[in-house]
């Protein structure tokens, strides 16, 4: 039997559906974005500023380290770099965050197509019983009681996070290391959300 | 003390080939104990690495099937350790230039998460459904 056969046969080839939005959904975000955000020379500016600060802090930090000890006009300057780069990242944020309206638009509107499409369907199967928070989302709007049934929601939430994330990475849209608020899990880029 | 890699800025990193493709130096870089890593390109390799166990992982144990969530600790172990062993072992990288161990495990970590869940479920619903 031929794949497609096999894959369109299948009980929940309805998932595919789900994946194959999600990904044109992140294409068409990262369009959206490069058009209002990366291309234009501020987004460029307070970027390349970011990425210097961060180096010169790192640098900066790793010399005082290395002398073992801190001078108090080393320490202002640091502070200074700190500031400086805390500032940048903040202006970074706002300047994305009042061009990512149009991407949350988009978002918005694919995420209700899909809610009419698959409400109160289980797209996919889990191969694992999910703890109590996630099944809030996995099993959301489905009927019965088996908690290995996974909403659009749940699949929806997979794709858009690990598509977009490395698909910002891949074009290089990810926000500088050095920018405030990176954390132990970094999301894709929550103003072009 | 542990020998490590010094953090060079990008200027110094880049390697200029004219066809715009991907040299073997880029490559034989990436196996290289005694190249000099940049922050940025260290944190980008080490995110491809973590994507790539991801999806293999996720598709391996798909079409077995592995079912359990104790899988998902396993993959989490087993990401990390590669990770580690890259880092540590191959490059013998100074974790401290880096950030320290956290900084570096923790690139790519979500987004691996998400991709490992998303691959297994799609393969797992798909092939055995």
């Amino acid at each position: 039997m031929a794949p497609s056969a096999l894959l369109s046969g299948s009980k929940y080839s309805d998932s595919l559906a789900v994946v194959g939005i999600s990904i044109c959904t992140a294409i068409i975000c990262e369009a959206i974005s490069w058009l209002l955000i990366y291309r234009t020379t501020s987004y460029k500016t307070l970027r390349s500023s970011i990425d210097r600060a961060a180096k010169k802090l790192e640098t900066m930090k790793t010399t005082s380290d290395a002398q073992k000890f801190t001078k108090k006009s080393k320490t202002k300057k640091m502070d200074r770099v700190e500031t400086s780069l805390k500032e940048s990242s903040r202006d970074l944020s706002l300047f994305k965050f009042k061009s990512g309206a149009v991407v949350a638009l988009v978002l918005f509107a694919v995420f209700g197509l899909l809610n009419s499409l698959f409400e109160g369907k289980s797209v996919a199967k889990l191969p694992f019983v999910p703890i109590s928070i996630v099944m809030k989302m996995s099993h959301r709007g489905l009927n019965g009681n088996d908690p290995t049934d996974c909403s659009m929601a749940f699949l929806y939430f997979l794709c858009s996070i690990s598509i977009r994330t490395n698909l910002q990475k891949f074009l290089g849209f990810s926000p500088p290391r050095g920018a405030a608020g990176a954390g132990l899990f970094p999301m894709p880029d929550p103003k072009t959300n | 003390m542990k020998e490590g890699k010094s953090v060079k800025s990008n200027g110094q990193q880049h390697h200029h080939d004219q066809n715009g493709h991907l040299s073997p130096f880029k490559f034989a870089k990436l196996l290289d104990p005694e190249a000099s890593w940049d922050k940025d390109q260290l944190g980008d390799v080490l995110h491809w690495i973590r994507q790539a166990v991801a999806l293999v992982c996720g598709l391996l144990w798909g079409s077995i099937p592995l079912v359990g969530g104790i899988w998902i600790i396993l993959f989490l172990l087993i990401s990390s350790g590669i990770i580690y062993g890259y880092y540590a072992i191959i490059l013998k990288i100074d974790e401290e230039d880096f950030g320290g161990h956290g900084a570096l495990l923790q690139e790519g970590l979500f987004a691996s998460i998400t991709l490992f869940l998303l691959a297994w479920i799609l393969v797992y619903s798909l092939v055995h459904f």
